[in-house]
């Protein structure tokens, strides 16, 4: 009986979520400068058709991929950690991805292409670095990796600083502080088209591991027992949650909280930690990085860096959360 | 005697000069390589123009092509020039800053043509796939000014020889009242603090050696404001202290700091601020020449008195701006 209710409710949940982000996306592709005329909007003749297809619909469905990648990938790290707080930094992948960022704006001119390709090594090589360090440690496990992350981010973060003080500041010092506050303002066809399989690929990997990462939520001895091999399957796994997320903040620059909040507010509104929960924290994630999006390109006369808005809204609902006592069900 | 056949051959230059551009003029469609090196083929005479940059626009009012600007960059009230000259421009829409650049909000106002600096290159080739005419631009010194103020012409069909001729004509002026004379040694005080200032590469360097003086920080190297100490200024010991335009400080602090005593600019209170009433003339804006005029008025005013400066820089301003700046706006 309460089973059956629980999925009723979960069903309910599904359908919420899956009506928000159709109706965020659809906001999204109607609100912005141009004034699109709907008529010619997929005519790649007219300026409205090209604005559409070019800007509108791209930004929008970045917004889309990269709300549900960044969310899943949460769901990956947390379970991976079995801590709450989790979330890409805490293996150095944002300080990684920044520093990519952050070399190529100095050394390479700062182009769109050679930024997203340094910021995406960056983060990938943030994370292959913390796994390696973990392996050469003596005492295994998730404590042991964990520490190789703060690790690596704090080597990155010191090479983040020693750039940023050698760096001009009006241009390329701006250039990087703006980078880590992310914005979908610069976002075209083609950068979509070359960070979507990448995303796709990270988040298909997670889905395909979602009951193993389940698993690993678990002490590591049980999660032997239950013929999980813990060590690879959890660099496997953070491989894949860390490549859908640096292919989405290789072309966005780093959001805040979208990531560490969707998932948390999945397993409140379902009351289980279960495998499928990942989807809906990714549908979550979607519908709030859409909505962030509308707010940051709609509030003031020129854009607002996308960051302010999701810390904006996602730190009162963090706190929100917190005070309604029950928490996600593996928060102890 | 000298003087007139002077201004006769410039008379000549000048008519010769029109002539050439007039000649050019009818000749749209033009083809243009910009900053960038691209080959931009303008159809005919742009009527609506996008600046994305406050030298450009403010070159394209020299030009006398303000009724045809539709957008500019933003922050434009933090120029006064444009408020004397074309106070229409502060309502026009803003299309954001090289920080934020706003991509559709460029293409909503269907402009002929957007000029904007060549760090918007990605943004140049998104606006150019939109079907968007961009034309990139470099005016980080006299020269490339120049070159900018030529291609702004050539592009829009305006005539730019009498702004050139401006340049030329003073850039001489220049050169031949300080030949020979003595050069005192100059310290750059920069805007943010007065324990910053300008190495050979930047722009500041090459105004003060213009105006007859000799930069005491050439030996450095760095492409932005440097942080030097109080024990390096004592050490170069300038004999004249220039403030730079927008300075967060005033002559006051700098001759009221104890550790400057015994300074010879400070003992002889030769430091002086730019005037920056009308326009920063510290950076290669149309009437940066002004810029060292002021200077050379300074160093050499036996030479060249602060009267014929303020002549000067009237006549500039009533000649391609259109208005005449009271005395109040050219010393500081």
């Amino acid at each position: 009986m309460n089973r059956r209710s629980n999925a009723g409710r979960t069903r309910r949940w599904w359908i919420a979520a899956g009506i928000a982000v159709v109706a965020a996306c659809a906001l999204s592709l109607a609100v912005g400068r141009f004034p699109v005329e709907w008529r010619s909007a997929l005519d790649s003749d007219t300026m409205s058709g090209r604005v559409f297809l070019t800007l509108r619909l791209p930004r929008s469905l970045m917004a889309l991929a990269a709300g549900f990648s960044l969310s899943v990938a949460g769901c990956a790290y947390q379970g991976v950690f079995r801590n709450p707080l989790a979330a890409p930094d805490v293996i150095g992948a944002a300080s990684g991805a920044s520093l990519g960022a952050a070399g190529a704006i100095l050394f390479l001119g700062g182009g769109a292409l050679a930024t997203a390709l340094c910021a995406f090594a960056g983060g990938m090589a943030a994370v292959v670095a913390a796994l390696l360090l973990a392996t050469l440690a003596r005492r295994r496990g998730m404590v042991t990796l964990l520490l190789a992350g703060i690790v690596v981010n704090a080597l990155f973060q010191s090479a983040l600083m020693l750039l940023k003080a050698a760096a001009d500041p009006e241009r390329q010092l701006a250039a990087v502080e703006y980078w880590i506050m992310g914005s979908f303002a610069d976002v075209t066809r083609g950068k979509l088209l070359g960070a979507l399989p990448w995303m796709a690929l990270g988040a298909a990997g997670v889905f395909l591991l979602r009951r193993q990462i389940l698993l690993l939520g678990l002490e590591d001895d049980e999660a032997r027992m239950l013929g999980v091999p813990v060590a690879r399957m959890r660099a496997l796994a953070l491989a894949f949650a860390t490549l859908a997320a640096s292919a989405a903040v290789s072309v966005t620059g780093l959001i805040s909280f979208v990531g560490l909040l969707p998932p948390h507010i999945a397993r409140l509104l379902t009351r289980s930690g279960r495998a499928s929960t990942m989807a809906l924290a990714g549908l979550i994630g979607a519908a709030l990085m859409l909505t962030a999006d509308v707010l940051a390109r709609s509030v003031a006369a020129s854009e607002v860096p996308v960051s302010v808005v999701t810390s904006l809204i996602g730190a009162p609902l963090l706190f929100a959360l917190l005070c309604l006592g029950r928490g996600g069900g593996r928060d102890a | 005697m000298k003087r007139r056949s002077l201004l006769a051959i410039l008379l000549v230059v000048c008519l010769l000069a029109t002539g050439v551009a007039v000649a050019e003029d009818g000749g749209f469609p033009v083809t243009v390589t910009d900053a960038a090196g691209r080959e931009v083929t303008i159809e005919a005479a742009p009527e609506r123009l996008v600046s994305g940059y406050y030298i450009t626009t403010s070159a394209l009012i020299a030009l006398g092509l303000e009724d045809e600007l539709v957008g500019i960059e933003a922050k434009a009230n933090s120029r006064p020039v444009y408020a004397l000259a074309a106070p229409e421009l502060l309502e026009l829409p803003n299309v954001g800053s090289a920080k934020e650049f706003d991509l559709e909000g460029c293409a909503a106002l269907e402009p002929d043509l957007a000029v904007l600096p060549l760090r918007l290159k990605d943004a140049a080739d998104t606006l150019s796939e939109l079907g968007v005419k961009v034309l990139l631009v470099n005016p980080e010194s006299l020269d490339l000014l120049k070159e900018t103020v030529a291609l702004l012409g050539a592009a829009t069909g305006a005539d730019a020889s009498a702004l050139l001729d401006f340049c030329a004509q003073k850039e001489a002026f220049l050169g031949e009242l300080l030949a020979g004379e003595a050069r005192p040694r100059v310290y750059l005080a920069g805007n943010s603090s007065f324990l910053s200032t300008a190495g050979r590469a930047m722009y500041q360097s090459a105004m003060i050696e213009l105006g007859g003086g000799e930069n005491v920080a050439a030996e450095l190297g760095d492409s932005y404001w440097t942080e030097i100490s109080y024990e390096q200024l004592l050490a170069w010991n300038p004999e004249v202290i220039v403030i730079a335009s927008d300075a967060e400080y005033s002559r006051e602090d700098l001759l009221a700091d104890e550790q400057l005593q015994g300074v010879d600019a400070i003992e002889s209170g030769r430091v002086y601020a730019l005037p920056d009433g009308v326009e920063a003339w510290d950076s290669p804006v149309p009437g940066a020449l002004l810029g060292s005029l002021w200077v050379a008025s300074r160093l050499h005013g036996e030479l060249y008195p602060s009267e014929q400066f303020a002549a000067d820089a009237r006549a500039f301003y009533s000649q391609f701006y259109g208005f005449e700046p009271d005395e109040a706006l050219l010393t500081k």
